[in-house]
């Protein structure tokens, strides 16, 4: 047994000396869990999505339509757009025909638009537009799961008013007033509350069937809320106080077929694989890395066998090893990002062919970006197993952060603000706009800038780092 | 052809040159031998322009040796201590990379690489990866290697390390060779007996100074006696032994007595005590030093220690 115990201690002894192993233990599953933590809802009750930019256009002068807009600058996971910044700074409401070429310029991926005509006089319902670009379907899918809850939990104040504006239209007002009244006489006898009160109320079209505690985004106006909850509440009610899953689906479908909403995609409608090209840029890059960074472990091979001497020895600079190595990484990365790019054509059918010179553009400054980084490992590390170890941390990190997996946006603000700042996050941004939005060699020049810059800040950092080092022995 | 100049080297608090000056006239097979930690790559990687002297200067035919400069490399080879080889390439691979490197193409690559390798006797395994080979095979590569673009002078870094006999045979001829050929060798080792083998100049370097430097009969002139004599450690050799220490220095290892005579001895009064002592001549060995000797008398140490 003794021996075993120290045999044990030696194991243990040797683990713990052993910073990568430490590392690749404690540390990456931590740093993971916490990102994931933070898309499955583990780290707050509040879970969902933060900051996705949403622009809103309001064309209604209805005082309900400003509601459904502070019901949306209310919901947590959108970042309402309203203002146009124009190039002198100077700002305006925005307007429909503003929306387009914002989304081209990816400066939003929704839009919702709250048109004129939102409460029809000639007709019972509502009518809305939502504008968008479903780059990322699980965002997509979230992003209209919100509005939907959002607007319906303002539909039936919006109804009411709709039903009020048709019967003014039909029976005149007057007419309708003695509607109103009588109605609210019948419920105030019924079940007690002020009549004057509940017939100012149904004249506002507030009719107090607004599903229960659906949205918690509640409209600012208390009047926009159920009828008096203490003594009118059951008198005003028209629905049931808190009605079963079954019938608020009931209820949902009916706002369904009464709410009119155009929905419109402006970006990338006619991309034949969608999905497929969606998710193939994330896990290219992620894997780019991968195999990019395995490069460091080959710095040190080299190194260690003596072959980096033996190179030097030759009419070979320091300088030329370092940029050979350099261009090698990007010849791997552009293949390996294409043939993984014409597997997605052949199995998904992806669009390759129509785009193939930008996506060629964009996959070479991706793969300088990655090839950096592998550099960057091999300058900060002391050998393989640390190199192993800290590239692995890094690129788990990166496409968790970059959004490789899943929506940036699932994350907290300030990792949404560093997954911004990984090569990761923009290789996929560079991607998409080629096989996503079409975008031209123009349009797509300051994301390959964007990542041609990060390939030279870190090279030079890793070459400045590898020459303090004297890694060449 | 290679001059050294008071070079100096320090790695933070260690000097591992320390004002060395040394000239290497084209043609020699110069030796440099000492023990493990002296100095040796340390001057094998100045010279090999991997790394800068703190102080000094180190010429080839009159050219400053930097880190800066590749072109001055092109006249030299340098076989490492390690093998330096891409094991998962074959060996004809292996020499092309290497070959161009120093610039050689076309049909002359493969007329260069054709002779090293038959010259190092792997004609038969061109196309094999290096990692099937044996350490003697792959040592012999190293060394074709370094000789495709037919060097001025040539580094070996203690080559031999790690290589079982024939291998290490095989090597030296084929270096031999090349020497009488005319090529410079600058050939660092730990093994006294090759240096004494090969070389046709030896320095000792230890603690990153040179100790001394000639030819191995200059060297072993530096001895206070001119042979050694050894005999078994037996009881009837014990008081024999005793009486030595008046004509020499006398040390017992491995069951034997090893006896270093003072200046001015005569073999005769060692024969004649002997004689009195019972002990006829076939007991003793009679040889010239060695260079372990000549370096245990400069260091006060074994070349392994």
């Amino acid at each position: 047994m003794r021996i075993i115990l120290t045999l044990v201690k030696k194991d243990l002894a040797v683990f713990l000396r052993n910073r990568s192993a430490l590392v690749l233990t404690f540390v990456v599953p931590i740093a993971l869990i916490y990102i994931f933590g933070w898309v499955f809802g583990l780290n707050s009750k509040d879970v969902g999505p933060r900051g996705i930019v949403l622009a809103v256009v309001n064309e209604s002068d209805n005082p309900a339509a400003q509601e459904l807009v502070d019901a949306l600058k209310a919901e947590k996971s959108f970042h309402i757009l309203t203002k146009f910044v124009s190039p002198d700074k100077s700002e305006r409401p925005l307007a429909e025909a503003d929306l387009r070429p914002l989304m081209h310029d990816n400066q939003f991926r929704f839009a919702v638009v709250i048109p004129r005509d939102l409460i029809p006089t000639n007709s019972i319902g509502l009518h809305l537009k939502i504008l968008s670009n479903p780059l990322n379907e699980i965002e997509t899918r979230t992003v209209n799961g919100l509005l939907q809850k959002t607007i319906f939990s303002n539909v039936p104040q919006l109804l009411g008013q709709s039903l009020q504006s048709r019967a003014k239209e039909i029976l005149g007002s007057a007419s309708l007033d003695r509607f109103n009244g009588r109605l609210a006489d019948a419920i105030s006898n019924a079940f007690g509350g002020d009549p004057e009160k509940i017939r100012q109320r149904i004249a506002s079209g507030d009719f107090g069937f607004n599903p229960p505690d659906s949205s918690p985004a509640k409209p600012a106006n208390p009047a926009l809320r159920r009828l008096d909850s203490t003594a009118t509440a059951p008198a005003a009610s028209f629905a049931a106080p808190a009605p079963a899953a079954a019938e608020k689906k009931t209820v949902d479908d009916f706002f369904s077929s009464i709410v009119k909403i155009d929905t419109e995609q402006v970006i990338g409608k006619d991309v034949k694989a969608p999905e497929a090209t969606r998710i193939v840029g994330g896990w290219a890059i992620m894997f780019l890395l991968f195999a990019l960074s395995s490069g460091a472990a080959a710095f040190f091979d080299e190194q260690n066998t003596g072959i980096f001497q033996r190179l030097l020895a030759a009419p070979v600079r320091r300088s030329q090893l370092l940029w050979s190595r350099f261009l090698y990484g990007i010849l791997l990365g552009v293949v390996q990002l294409s043939v993984m790019f014409f597997a997605g054509s052949l199995m998904y059918g992806i669009d390759v062919a129509s785009h193939l010179g930008l996506l060629l553009v964009v996959c070479t400054a991706a793969a300088a970006a990655c090839t950096a980084f592998g550099m960057f490992v091999a300058a900060f590390t002391p050998n393989e197993q640390a190199a192993g170890s800290l590239s692995t941390f890094l690129v788990l990190t990166m496409s968790a952060t970059g959004g490789a997996w899943f929506p940036i946006s699932f994350m907290p603000p300030f990792i949404q603000t560093i997954g911004k700042c990984t090569l990761v996050y923009w290789s996929m941004e560079g991607f998409a706009q080629v096989l996503w939005a079409g975008n031209t060699f123009l349009e797509i020049l300051p994301t390959v800038g964007i990542l041609l810059a990060i390939a030279a800040g870190v090279m030079l950092i890793s070459v400045w780092r590898l020459n303090r080092r004297n890694i060449f022995g | 052809m290679l001059q050294l100049r008071s070079v100096t080297k320090r790695f933070g608090s260690l000097v591992a040159l320390d004002d060395v000056s040394l000239d290497i006239a084209r043609g020699e097979f110069f030796g440099l031998l000492g023990p493990n930690g002296a100095g040796k790559s340390t001057l094998m990687s100045l010279v090999a322009g991997l790394r800068l002297p703190d102080a000094g200067a180190l010429t080839l035919d009159g050219a400053v040796l930097t880190t800066h400069d590749p072109a001055a490399r092109v006249a030299l080879g340098l076989v490492p201590q390690s093998i330096a080889l891409y094991d998962d390439l074959s060996a004809e691979q292996n020499l092309r990379i290497f070959g161009e490197l120093y610039g050689l193409r076309g049909a002359t690559l493969r007329t260069r690489i054709g002779e090293a390798l038959a010259a190092v006797q792997l004609a038969d395994r061109r196309r094999n990866p290096v990692r099937t080979f044996s350490g003697g095979m792959q040592r012999r590569l190293t060394l074709a290697a370094s000789l495709l673009h037919r060097p001025k002078l040539l580094l070996c870094d203690e080559p031999t390390v790690g290589v079982d006999p024939q291998s290490r045979n095989a090597i030296f001829e084929y270096l031999g060779q090349l020497n009488r050929d005319g090529l410079t060798i600058l050939y660092s080792t730990h093994y006294m007996e090759e240096a004494a083998r090969l070389c046709s100049r030896i320095g000792i370097i230890d603690h990153g100074k040179i100790l001394a430097l000639g030819t191995l009969d200059e060297l072993l002139t530096r001895l206070p006696f001119a042979e050694e004599i050894t005999f078994a450690a037996t009881p009837a050799t014990t008081a024999f032994s005793e009486q030595l220490t008046a004509l020499g220095d006398i040390a017992g290892a491995n069951g034997a007595h090893r006896f270093r005579p003072r200046a001015g001895f005569r073999l005769s009064e060692f024969y004649a005590l002997a004689e009195r002592h019972g002990l006829p001549p076939r007991v003793f060995t009679q040889q010239r030093p060695t260079l372990e000797a000549v370096f245990l008398h400069l260091t006060g140490r074994n070349l392994r220690e």
